[in-house]
């Protein structure tokens, strides 16, 4: 009881603290657009104190009545807007800023805000829209998590992938969330493009340590991501046509100023465009996936603002070649989110959602005389409430409360091809539903005590239930900073996440054949703690960020397959499965450059991660399938005149680990079915692929052109991925040549060189 | 136009080819062992099979480059003392020969032996007693569609009751005719060993059983069978009865077949058994039913 008044205390003790103040708050957005410009600065000069906005757009700001303020207005990309004003009272004050693009000058210096070196927060990084928009990637089909993966910490997963793993975590270790809602599975296309369309997207960040007790349920990583209102002005178009896909967003205001509009859609054609090409006994090969991100914002008054927000995309591919590998794929993502943003006075934030999402995956697949079966879905119904209280410039305390029933349904099934009859199929409702409650209550408090001292910290209550179990667990966070001068700082944190949802992966097949279950009695919650200290620094006006991290990361109740698992639809899946431990620790360097016509960064990651499972290895500690030692990514956005842009990016990382027989067991009984060469493995994920490394190139044109007597931006995109073609290591399988009998490794390469063209158009 | 169909087809073609290419794994350091097997029946002469384990990618994977030539093999029991000399015959259905260590005095029903192998510096030792019963087979039939948790398949169906009181644990055997048209995953028998002659072999259930949850119960097996087979094809049925080395050895074993074989099962590590670290395999004992005639119906 004493632990819980010793909290109320330190989260109420700010609430005390200010008196003979006024607060002068709003939303700063886009004057164009209306849209929110998450992280925007607005910063007083003379009492050099400053707040930023949240993913809404909102601010606080505190200062004391008899002062007469200068205050600047910033975001990187827009012109900075200076104001005096006098505060006698409580005063909302909404700030429109003009975006670069609109302005014909050459350069607009705004300095970028310097919250990565002056905020209590360590392991967050804003990842660049700009770059988004510019960095070349697969077929020119721009790509959120493609660019994720170039950041420090961050590594990709298979080539060509969406996947992602941070700090050694798993991936299902990554929150991903789309307008607050739960994307399971955010890929296409076997994960070479994200689910995510960059023109729907207004910001997008990355949170892989010194969690704030906002967020729980995974232990690795948030990927928040925020679509964009809708342009509350004028109506807009926009769109891409490219060799794969199209997308078309249109957006615009219902009622002027008052509500908007955005809605936007991306189909891929490549079943219709690979027809031609398909032989007519490979009829069966089809491909296609589509996604549709659509919000409607609404301002019910000068204090609440009502936003519903959804997505649906969806794949279907099937490929029935003549070779041994046969597959079928159906999968989706839906969410549906609806928001009730509240200001009570101009000191407290509120937010209130109700969110479903649905994900499912189902897949076939044969590989030589064996076929494999898989079923995964999980819907939510989520209901939260977020709460941000600034009393002064000193605190800023976030609360809320947050409550998801999740229903899973896994079924998975491997069998030889049967001789006559029919194949086994899973019918998705007699899957058994498993059915469990997450809830948590949370409590932050982000604390600037001095000009040098800053500290951010918190605590999340989780409670986790099901019919047979519960578990209520405790999760400190905390984030200290030291200011060394205005430019530097050192920062530490420590976190705990639990995670009550696994994604189990199967280690043999190089298809995405992992299933969801919920944590039970015998699933124990995967539960990590994470250490990490920082240096940041930043040079010349905030425009080159640099910093060096350092972390330790121990993850408990880590889910693998036991040995020999063949699951049937009749076993328990609970049974097959064996649990441990994991670790990972790594340095990460990163510098980047924010403003100029060479914008863009390098990062650098040197990291081991390794796994325990008493079961596996001989109970003996084997490397992480991931663990890659080395992982280097540059990536540069370099503006050769006003209408050309030239991108590039490089990757680099050791290969993955796998696990290879060393010696081969003779076993001679009587002539038997027995009698053959068994495989003596020494550990696990005892072999490693080659080196990864990759040069992705783009060239974009941009031009003003008319169409009838329509004004319209125009762009095309040329570019290639993986230039100079390398072949780059996909998986290795060992056979035997028949020719010689000698047993060999085949490395399997995926992409070579795929050049690229595109248009993008926004009237 | 032409020019954009042109890099459309250029694209989906490299985007929709994977390649592939032969490459050289570094091979793991390996500490060569020996493998170790050994099965004493009843009324029948020892055989010990012991060969040395090879790395991976090696070229000396012949039978005759792997057996230990050198060994010097015993069995013992409280009244005999049994030194196994080097043999070999050939294996007709694969046209190789195998390579064995076999002794001269019959084994003995519920006795102890130890088995004793010195090879160079290393001495291995195991002990098996030889007190299993043999089961009486009840039945045997055949379905062309049974269905269980691995799918549909054709099956031998044999019934036969567990010895009560006791953790048994029991292996399948279908001794039958092979020529140069029977078929071994579908491709036929064809080699200069076999010539045109038909010879007896034993089709080996790869599966192992056990009577866990059926103790004292009858027993019903389903066994796919291997080789092709016609209608009125007459074969019989034995039912072994094996001890917990062998059925620990071979159960291992069946597993790792299976992940060899299936691409979506996991990986199977083979675990120290009866000699440690030093070698794989059993040294165990078995004993078998009566025969029971079994006709292929189709």
């Amino acid at each position: 009881m004493k632990y819980y008044k010793f909290i109320a205390v330190i989260f109420l003790f700010p609430t005390a603290v200010f008196s003979q103040n006024a607060t002068i708050s709003g939303y700063i957005k886009d004057a164009d657009s209306k849209e929110a410009l998450i992280g925007a600065t607005i910063y007083e000069t003379k009492l050099k104190k400053g707040s930023s906005a949240n993913e809404y757009g909102f601010y606080s700001f505190t200062v004391p009545t008899s002062d007469t303020l200068d205050v600047i207005v910033s975001y990187i990309g827009y012109k900075p807007q200076a104001k005096k004003i006098i505060i006698k009272e409580n005063t909302r004050l909404d700030v429109l800023l003009v975006s670069s693009s609109l302005l014909n000058e050459v350069e607009i210096i705004a300095t970028k805000n310097d919250d990565n070196v002056n905020k209590a927060q360590v392991g967050v990084i804003d990842v660049p829209m700009r770059e988004i928009k510019n960095l070349p990637v697969l077929a020119g089909e721009r790509d959120i998590l493609k660019v994720i993966q170039l950041l420090p910490g961050v590594q990709q997963a298979q080539e060509g992938t969406t996947g992602f793993f941070v700090r050694g975590g798993n991936i299902d270790q990554n929150l991903v969330q789309l307008d607050e809602a739960v994307v399971y599975n955010p890929n296409h296309l076997f994960g070479l493009f994200s689910t995510f369309n960059v023109n729907a997207i207004n910001n997008v960040q990355l949170i892989k340590g010194g969690f704030p007790a906002k967020y729980g349920g995974r232990l690795s990583s948030i990927l928040d991501i925020t679509m964009k209102d809708g342009n509350k002005e004028k109506y807009q178009v926009e769109g891409g046509i490219g060799l794969l896909s199209s997308n078309l967003t249109v957006q615009g205001p219902i009622i002027k100023n008052k509500a908007s509009f955005i809605i936007s859609a991306r189909r891929s054609y490549i079943d219709l465009l690979l027809k031609p090409f398909i032989p007519k006994n490979n009829a069966g090969t089809t491909y296609w996936f589509y996604d549709v991100n659509a919000k409607v914002n609404i301002e019910l008054g000068k204090n609440d603002k009502l936003i519903l927000s959804a997505f649906n995309g969806k794949d279907n591919a099937a490929y029935t070649g003549a070779n041994s590998l046969n597959y079928g794929i159906n999968l989706g993502n839906s969410t549906a989110t609806l928001r009730w943003n509240h200001l009570f006075g101009s000191k407290m934030f509120a937010n209130t959602s109700l969110i479903f999402n649905e994900y499912h995956l189902g897949l076939s697949t044969t590989q030589g005389k064996y076929y494999s079966l898989l079923y995964t879905g999980v819907k939510d119904v989520n209901g939260k409430t977020d709460f941000t209280y600034i009393p002064n410039t000193k605190h800023i305390i976030k609360f809320g409360a947050t409550y998801f029933y999740h229903t899973l349904y896994p079924a998975s099934f491997s069998a030889k091809i049967p001789k006559k009859g029919n194949k086994v199929t899973i019918n998705k409702d007699s899957i058994p539903q498993l059915y469990s409650n997450e809830m948590a209550l949370y409590a932050n408090h982000e604390w600037n005590m001095t000009e040098k001292l800053g500290l951010n910290y918190g605590v999340r209550l989780p409670y986790y239930f099901t019919a047979q179990k519960a578990y209520l667990l405790f999760e400190p966070r905390i984030t200290f900073k030291v200011s060394i001068n205005k430019t530097t700082s050192l920062k530490a944190s420590y976190t705990v996440m639990n995670q009550f949802l696994h994604l189990v992966p199967n280690s043999t097949a190089s298809l995405p054949t992992d299933i969801w279950i919920p944590s039970s009695a015998l699933v124990k919650p995967q539960n990590s703690q994470q250490y990490s200290l920082g240096l940041f620094k930043n040079f010349k006006e905030n425009s080159v960020e640099t910093s060096v991290e350092v972390y330790y990361k121990s993850m408990k109740n880590q889910v693998l397959f036991k040995e020999g698992t063949q699951l049937t639809l009749v076993s328990n899946i609970e049974d097959a499965l064996t649990f441990g431990n994991g670790t990972s620790y790594g340095v990460e360097l990163f510098v980047k450059k924010n403003i100029g016509k060479l914008t863009g960064w390098i990062s650098y990651t040197l990291s081991k991660t390794d796994q325990t499972f008493s079961e596996l290895n001989y109970g003996k500690t084997f490397p992480f399938t991931y663990d890659r030692r080395h992982n280097l990514a540059i990536a540069a956005t370099y503006d050769l005149t006003k209408r050309w842009t030239l991108s590039a990016d490089f990757v680099f990382h050791t290969g993955n680990a796998f696990t290879m027989p060393t010696g081969l067991i003779p076993v001679t009984g009587d002539g038997s079915l027995y009698d053959g060469y068994y495989y003596d493995y020494s550990s696990r994920n005892n072999a490693r692929l080659g080196v990864y490394h990759r040069l992705d190139i783009s060239v974009s044109y941009k031009k003003e052109r008319k169409f009838f007597k329509w004004k319209y931006e125009s762009e095309l995109v040329f570019g290639a991925y993986n230039v100079y073609s390398r072949k780059n290591p996909y998986f290795v399988y060992l056979t035997v040549d028949p020719a010689s009998g000698q047993r060999k490794a085949v490395q399997v390469s995926l992409l070579p060189i795929i050049p690229s063209i595109s248009y993008n158009f926004k009237f | 136009m032409k020019q954009l169909f042109f890099l459309l087809s250029i694209t989906i073609t490299l985007f929709f080819s994977s390649c592939q290419k032969d490459i050289v794994v570094p091979q793991p350091p390996y500490d060569s062992r020996v493998s170790i097997q050994g099965s004493m029946e009843p009324d029948s002469i020892p055989v010990i099979f012991f060969n040395k384990t090879v790395p991976y990618f090696s070229n000396s994977t012949n039978t005759g480059e792997l057996v230990i030539r050198s060994a010097t093999i015993k069995i013992t029991s409280s009244s005999t003392t049994d030194i196994l000399t080097l043999d070999s015959a050939l294996n007709r259905v694969n046209c190789k020969y195998i390579y064995f260590y076999k002794g001269t005095l019959p084994i003995q029903w519920n006795t102890t032996y130890t088995l004793s192998i010195i090879s160079g510096a290393e001495t291995y030792t195991a002990t098996t007693t030889t007190a299993i019963s043999p089961v009486i087979v009840d039945n045997v039939s055949y379905t062309s569609t049974f269905k269980d948790i691995y799918g549909e398949h054709e099956g031998v169906i044999v019934y036969f009751n567990d010895v009560p009181s006791q953790t048994n644990y029991y292996r399948y055997e279908l001794l039958r005719p092979v020529d140069a048209n029977t078929k071994y995953r579908e491709a036929p028998l064809v080699n200069p060993c076999l010539g045109s002659d038909t010879i007896m072999v034993t089709e080996l259930g790869r599966s192992v059983y056990n009577d866990q949850n059926v103790d004292g119960q009858q027993i019903k097996i389903v066994v796919e069978p291997a080789y092709s087979h016609r209608q009125g094809l007459v074969c019989y049925v034995r039912m072994e009865t094996i001890d917990k080395a062998t059925y620990d050895f071979f159960d291992q074993l069946d597993k790792q077949k299976l992940s060899q074989l299936n691409p979506f099962v996991e990986p199977v590590f083979l675990k120290d058994g009866q000699f440690g670290k030093k070698a794989v395999g059993f040294f165990g004992c078995k004993t078998r039913s009566a025969k029971v005639q079994f006709i292929y119906p189709e």
